[in-house]
């Protein structure tokens, strides 16, 4: 690329960024919608979110939530990346890809399963109850949010420390066994310190995905009107009657304010862990701690995380959408059925969803990926002030959660006149999923454009060929194989995002999403169940297509 | 007639200077080493010359065309300069087959297939890979991946050919005879060729001339003759070959000369340093011009074996005459004191 169609590329991508945070923020200081004749602006909308006691609620919700889950998350996530990359335990080639479960999940989606399996009615809390009598949880509580989104973000940290682990040399632990360190003393005083960049990054994290949480506080703290700022946004939607936009803009323009900092101190720890990372290079034989004994604990361990937060809520889920009904004396194997699946299908809107969550993972991941590909290519070998620009404009739709993402461009559609046309149509969807996983997406792709040494495309240009050529003859066949994987993963993104589509729902824009949180606002269970089964299924489709693809690539 | 000629060229990246006024001429038909310590400057020169370091100041000339001229702001893209190069990694292209990346610079300027496939074929039968087209660059060794590299570089007759440590990722034996294909390749081709190495030995065999740099600037530049027997500074005369030092006093100056003393020893040596009597000094000799000999006489040493090293071709002598070690080439020799000839004129004194 020419340095003009650089500089023009990253200019479009600055508006695409800013425009919806510019609107959500000039909205904020108006006293009425933005797109009504008469709008003056003022502080009102300030004033009554601040003086709303459900809003400080829900701020410190928030806040005891992210504390809560972050404490669970990070210990478990690291003893667990310590068990499966550097011991000896048993069965870790199984249980690992098991691990990742909850991250490809959608969490409304596993929090039906919870809801169907351990709420007051579910099926586990049933079949305890008939050897108990009694039910010694309540699903609804606040510590069971917390425990819940705690033990269901162990799969970042455990992301994040292994990544490290895996890249440390075998020999510092072995020095720490000879020198007379038992296995637990090891891992606590040698390898995970020496993963500490890692392990501090996925902890601000899972922090900040706490801030953001929407599906799991949306299903499990409803009951008991337990309000996190993401679901306070989205009760605000009907609070005064008429859509309050300017108040809904003061809750978006607050949520990012607390999210940017978290980003920027993200980044600022990635940068970190990874020049630690880069010192201890003698990665080359990595032996695996004998843990002895302890192997047992430590498996049953791991076996109870896991049937707690991947077996019971998704077996839960799959069993209800299967049978018509149950509760004590029913047997399972006489109501078995598949009338869900076939009510499903006699709701067009639902039927819709189902392909256009097919069409947006699939044709919509590509184009995004396209899109990524081509934002990294503006910045690929150019060190300049715009690339540091594009840099920290990345970082924004970052600190937008889904659903805030999904109002701003809502917004957006609304008030650009030549875009409104496509307000009801899957581009408004592309746009709002495209802008929300960028900076996810910019770095599956640049991860891929980095494996490729520079000499590569300067030997292109000395025989010959133009910048354009080198990018289409050497640069993108060599990063062929990192853009499929790309668009796998983000296949399965899309597939399970369910809070970006929500202010965008209607006739002729269903995902799968976004259909299941207005679902079970009307408390059809029975479809909710069938559509997240499906929803399951197509996610776990995509999960074997990954790892068929990536046995091939590397055989 | 100059094939390329550089003209005061400055770079920096940011307050860091990197060249400092570098200006050579490369003539037709030339190899030139580019010749330094890691930092000197050498590969970021090579690199301009192929356009892909920006220099702040200076000229580049091609032939009779500038490529680059900082004051006329004029810097011609890597790809309209039709130079070859070839990178110390060999920047193969994976996704190609060995013809498909030699045949892409053809195919670059639109030459038509059937003569592609004909001088692509020429061209791989001269570095000796004329079977192998159809290989993968990582089904190769390494020696033949340079083979590929270069044939690369070569096949669109560029005017001038640039190599980047070209031998530096083979193992010494074939670096030996990768040494003297290349050299004889170039000749017969009749190419202007710039190549960058650290390695004196390795600048000595392949170049007509070398350029010696440090610090971003040209130290010395002449035939490997002139660079080994007449070293300018004793930098130069450091990097070139292994030396004794004598670190001394100038005693007495006579007639070119200048009388250095070494444990009470007088010595005569070149004067090269143009020191004052009184002034310190130091006095560089070649190991092998130090000569074991029968008895006193002028410019002799006495001194007593330290110990011997075989090295197979011959022994490795290292002598102590007051604090000073002198080391020495030659045959078995007996232990106890003997007497070392250091001719005046191998003598340099800096």
């Amino acid at each position: 690329m020419n340095r003009a169609t650089r500089i023009a590329v990253i200019v479009a991508m600055a508006i695409a960024v800013l425009a919806p945070i510019g609107l959500v923020v000039y909205q904020s200081f108006l006293d009425g919608p933005f797109f009504q004749p008469k709008t003056a602006f003022t502080l009102s909308a300030y004033d009554f979110v601040l003086d709303d006691e459900d809003f400080f609620d829900a701020l410190w919700n928030s806040a005891v939530i992210a504390f809560g889950m972050t404490a669970i998350a990070v210990p478990v996530g690291a003893i667990l990346a310590f068990l499966m990359v550097r011991t000896d335990l048993p069965g870790r080639r199984w249980i690992e890809p098991v691990i990742l479960v909850p991250m490809f999940v959608s969490s409304v989606v596993l929090a039906f399963g919870f809801v169907v399996s351990l709420g007051p009615a579910g099926i586990v809390s049933l079949w305890v109850k008939s050897w108990l009598g009694t039910i010694p949880w309540y699903l609804y509580s606040k510590w069971m949010l917390i425990v819940i989104a705690g033990l269901t973000h162990v799969p970042h940290v455990f992301l994040y420390t292994s990544s490290g682990l895996r890249s440390l040399g075998s020999d510092v632990e072995e020095a720490a066994r000879m020198t007379g360190a038992g296995p637990l003393r090891v891992a606590l005083t040698v390898s995970l310190p020496m993963v500490m960049p890692n392990i501090l990054y996925a902890a601000v994290l899972v922090f900040f995905l706490g801030f953001e949480l929407f599906g799991l506080p949306l299903v499990l703290g409803d009951p008991e009107g337990i309000l996190v700022l993401a679901t306070y946004l989205y009760k605000l939607t009907n609070k005064l009657g008429t859509p309050s936009y300017q108040l809904m803009a003061v809750v978006v323009v607050s949520i990012i304010c607390i999210a940017l900092p978290l980003v920027a101190l993200q980044r600022h720890l990635l940068r970190t862990a990874n020049r630690y990372v880069s010192v201890k290079g003698k990665a080359s034989a990595q032996k695996p701690v004998t843990i002895g004994f302890w192997r047992w604990p430590a498996v049953a361990l791991i076996v109870c995380w896991l049937a707690f937060t991947v077996v019971v809520p998704i077996s839960g889920l799959i069993l209800r959408a299967f049978v018509s009904s149950w509760g004590e004396g029913v047997q399972l194997s006489q109501v078995l059925t598949l009338d869900h699946f076939r009510e499903l299908m006699h709701f067009p809107n639902l039927v819709r969803g189902i392909v256009n969550t097919l069409l947006i993972a699939s044709v919509g991941g590509a184009l995004s990926v396209g899109v990524y590909t081509v934002l990294n290519l503006a910045a690929h070998r150019w060190q300049s002030g715009w690339t540091r620009l594009m840099d920290y404009l990345v970082l924004l739709p970052r600190a937008m959660p889904g659903l805030v993402a999904g109002l701003a461009i809502f917004w957006v559609f609304l008030f650009t006149p030549f875009l409104s046309p496509m307000r009801q149509t899957m581009i408004a969807i592309w746009v709002a999923y495209t802008l929300v996983w960028l900076a996810y997406g910019m770095r599956l792709v640049s991860g891929a454009l980095l494996q490729i040494g520079p000499e590569l495309e300067e030997a292109g240009r000395v025989v010959g060929a133009s910048a354009g050529r080198v990018s289409r003859d050497l640069t993108l066949p060599l990063i062929k194989v990192g853009l499929i994987s790309s668009w796998l993963l983000i296949f399965i993104t899309f597939m399970r995002e369910y809070s970006t589509g929500v202010y965008l729902l209607s006739p002729g824009t269903e995902v799968i999403g976004s259909l299941l949180v207005s679902l079970w606002g009307s408390g059809a269970v029975d479809l909710v169940t069938a559509l997240s089964t499906v929803n399951i299924a197509m996610i776990g489709c995509g999960l074997l297509l990954m790892s068929l693809f990536g046995k091939r690539s590397h055989g | 007639m100059a094939k390329l000629t550089i003209d005061d060229l400055h770079l920096s990246y940011g307050s860091n200077h990197i060249l400092k006024g570098i200006s050579a001429t490369f003539a037709q038909g030339e190899i030139v080493a580019l010749l330094g310590r890691s930092g000197s400057g050498k590969t970021t020169l090579l690199r301009s010359i192929a356009g892909l370091e920006e220099p702040s100041k200076g000229t580049i000339t091609i032939g009779n065309s500038p490529v680059f001229d900082g004051a006329a702001g004029l810097n011609v893209p890597s790809e309209k300069r039709g130079l070859g190069l070839v990178f110390q990694s060999y920047a193969l292209w994976p996704h190609k087959t060995v013809f498909e990346n030699v045949a892409y610079g053809l195919r670059l300027r639109n030459v038509p297939s059937a003569e592609i496939t004909q001088r692509v074929a020429a061209v791989l039968e001269g570095v000796g890979l004329g079977h192998l087209g159809d290989r993968y660059p990582h089904q190769m060794s390494g020696g033949q991946q340079q083979r590929v590299a270069l044939a690369r570089a070569l096949v669109y007759n560029p005017p001038v050919i640039l190599l980047d440590e070209p031998l530096s990722n083979l193992d010494a034996k074939l670096r030996e005879e990768a040494r003297i294909w290349i050299r004889s390749l170039i000749k017969k081709m009749n190419l202007t060729a710039v190549f960058v190495t650290h390695d004196q030995v390795e600048a000595m065999a392949i170049a007509d001339r070398i350029v010696l740099l440090d610090g971003g600037r040209i130290v010395q530049a002449g035939t490997p003759q002139q660079l080994y027997t007449e070293p300018v500074s004793l930098f130069a005369s450091e990097f070139m070959g292994t030396n004794n030092q004598i670190k001394s006093r100038v005693q007495d100056k006579r007639g070119g000369y200048t009388q250095i003393e070494l444990s009470g020893f007088a010595l005569w040596g070149k004067d090269r340093g143009g020191k004052a009597v009184g002034e310190d000094a130091t006095g560089v000799i070649r190991l092998e011009q130090v000569a074991v000999v029968a008895g006193e006489g002028e410019n002799c040493i006495q001194a007593t074996l330290e110990t011997s090293l075989y090295l197979g071709s011959q022994w490795e002598h290292v002598f102590r005459c007051g604090d000073l070690s002198l080391r020495t080439f030659g045959g078995p020799l007996a232990a106890g004191s003997h007497w070392l000839h250091l001719p005046p004129e191998q003598l340099w004194v800096f």
